[in-house]
């Protein structure tokens, strides 16, 4: 569905724990994020005159009908604007914009690899497969810092996805990164004949490690990425990712946020 | 003197109709049919925002600078978010000229709005070149010659700051352009009225003021430039006063030279404060990111500000601004002259 910008106001804005937050806002009518595919993002701004001039890009995490649902951090100043944002406040949405990750394959497992608040995409992929009764094709990979950074945890739980959690300082699941539980997922993969695939959103340096390991393994691997943006739709041109092939750059707005791991031009 | 008015506020006007107020203007030889156009570099080729809004309410747009041959632009992080503004360093990132033409040319020339095709080289032969291949190609109504991006590094400093510099080059390009030529002028030049006085001497229809200023922004805990090319240029409100100051300038210096002004417009206001200055047409750029029914709805503003303010046509705003009075009951007192 084309994507529109509209207005919406706050319908509850949930705090999760360490800074984390999970945003729902309301428009007027039906919208058409409604329809938004796992990795696709929206451009939300809120009422914040001269001072911040641009919107932010968030994954959804879900929605429906009127309803759309964001998963953020309190980091920088816009994000610290929405942590404190009461219901009936106002927000302008613009969605649902890039290309997000294939449907949920039943002759493929999904190995949702998630860093932090990097979650929304592989959250809704997840949703959408246990809807379609491939939960058991879905297994988490979930890092952070400590405790508070893994969040939702409950909803994978629900919808029968297994998880393998990690945290660095071992509060939670295994301690060290998540990407060290992956190799060894794929090894057994290969060992057993078992079509996999690596969809992963996260912080970069996690992004890195995971295409590396996905290369290495030969397993087709879609990195979801976050990059600086203006606009969202292909304007300015800020959201560059550097690529192989006949340019040297792709944008994460409109080619991605999804990319194949052997197209990027990373270390 | 406390019998003294502190200000002689405008006389009551009665308002209009917003429906009644023209926006339909002249700017130059042109017609233009609103004074609010989409600047470069925050429009694209124009079809991106086609899926948001009708393109064809627009006085005009501004396309993506072009260059002969497609450019890649530089490496990122491009852009960054500052006090009331941005920093870009795309690095003129475009299709060049013959995709230009081919591809995107026909889609503006449809829209039965004023095209503005904005051009840049990277030495005399590739301006003249692309002034000759765009100022003939039919749909294109003004070429906006582009001698002030900071964001290249080949010779681009000179042609937007040395005014001999700018009078050859614009001149090398009117000779061969089949489309009047408005150059677009940067406002690191140091000496702005000079500047459009040179490139109005060598024939350019009019002047786009401004350009981006240059500028920097710092991550303390990476400790390295938020951009990569460490300097970019600054666009959105913060740079406002500085764009309004520069047309207010070169308009009192040379009236009668066509000015788009730009910089930092956000709302029907700010475009009303542009064309009080002196500028005949308005450019909205950094806007349009944030919202791509950004012109439509400054355009709407500008018009029931006007109705308010008795403003029936845009040339009874246009260089409209009043100075201060002189009398003496307003001037600061000789040392002395006053005590309390």
């Amino acid at each position: 569905m084309t994507a529109a910008q509209f207005e919406a106001r706050v319908a509850a804005n949930t705090r999760l724990g360490g800074g984390y937050f999970s945003l729902e806002l309301e428009a007027e009518e039906p919208t058409p994020v409604a329809a938004a595919r796992p990795g696709q993002f929206v451009m939300l701004r809120g009422a914040w005159g001269r001072e911040l001039l641009n919107p932010r890009a968030f994954s959804v995490l879900h929605a429906e009908g009127k309803r759309l649902t964001i998963l953020a951090k309190a980091y920088g100043q816009g994000t610290r604007r929405m942590w404190a944002l009461r219901p009936g406040e106002p927000m302008t949405v613009t969605g649902p914009l890039g290309v997000g990750f294939p449907d949920p394959d039943p002759e493929i497992t999904d190995l949702l690899v998630a860093g932090g608040v990097g979650l929304p995409p592989l959250h809704m992929q997840a949703r959408v497969a246990a809807a379609a009764g491939l939960a058991g094709k879905q297994e988490l990979f979930y890092g952070g810092r400590d405790r508070e950074d893994l969040v939702l945890l409950a909803d994978f739980e629900r919808w029968g996805v297994a998880a393998t959690l990690a945290t660095e300082d071992g509060s939670v699941g295994v301690r060290g990164y998540v990407t060290t539980a992956l190799a060894p997922r794929l090894e057994q993969a290969r060992a057993a004949g078992e079509r996999v695939r690596v969809l992963s959103c996260g912080p970069t340096p996690m992004l890195v490690a995971v295409r590396q390991i996905g290369l290495a393994h030969e397993v087709q691997t879609l990195l979801c990425l976050e990059e600086n943006m203006a606009c969202g739709f292909g304007v300015c041109l800020g959201c560059a990712v550097p690529v192989h092939g006949v340019k040297p750059y792709r944008y994460c707005c409109t080619d991605g946020p999804v990319f194949d791991a052997r197209e990027l031009r990373w270390p | 003197m406390s019998g003294a008015p502190r200000t002689s506020g405008p006389a009551l006007v009665p308002g209009l109709l917003p429906h009644t107020v023209e926006l339909g203007c002249e700017f130059g030889p042109l017609l233009l049919k609103s004074p609010l156009l989409a600047a470069s570099g925050c429009f694209a080729y124009g079809q991106q925002f086609a899926a948001f809004t009708d393109l064809r309410a627009l006085g005009g747009l501004s396309t993506k600078g072009i260059s002969p041959l497609p450019r890649h632009g530089n490496p990122l992080p491009r852009i960054c978010e500052t006090a009331a503004g941005m920093l870009n360093s795309i690095g003129l990132e475009n299709v060049g000229v013959e995709a230009f033409v081919r591809d995107k040319l026909p889609f503006l020339r449809d829209l039965g709005i004023s095209v503005w095709v904005n051009f840049f080289g990277t030495d005399f032969a590739t301006y003249i070149e692309c002034a000759r291949l765009l100022g003939g190609a039919p749909g294109v109504d003004v070429l906006e010659m582009n001698i002030s991006c900071p964001n290249i590094k080949q010779g681009g400093i000179e042609f937007g700051t040395v005014p001999e510099v700018a009078h050859r080059l614009t001149r090398a390009c009117v000779e061969v352009s089949g489309a009047p030529i408005v150059v677009k002028l940067t406002p690191n030049a140091g000496d702005i009225v000079g500047m459009a006085d040179a490139v109005r001497q060598a024939g350019a229809m009019g002047v786009s003021l401004i350009n981006t200023i240059t500028g920097m922004a710092i991550d303390v805990r990476s400790r390295r430039p938020r951009i990569a090319t460490t300097y970019g240029g600054l666009s959105g409100p913060a740079i406002k006063p500085i764009a309004l100051r520069m047309v207010h300038q070169v308009a009192t210096a040379l009236p009668g030279l066509p000015i788009c002004g730009m910089g930092g417009v956000l709302s029907g206001e700010d475009a009303l404060e542009f064309l009080m200055a002196g500028a005949g047409c308005v450019q909205i750029g950094t806007a349009n990111f944030a919202e791509p029914g950004a012109v439509q709805r400054i355009t709407a503003e500008l018009r029931a500000l006007m109705a308010e303010l008795g403003l029936r046509r845009v040339a009874d705003a246009v260089a409209s601004l009043r100075p201060w009075p002189l009398e003496a009951a307003y001037q600061t007192p000789a040392a002395g002259e006053f005590s309390t």
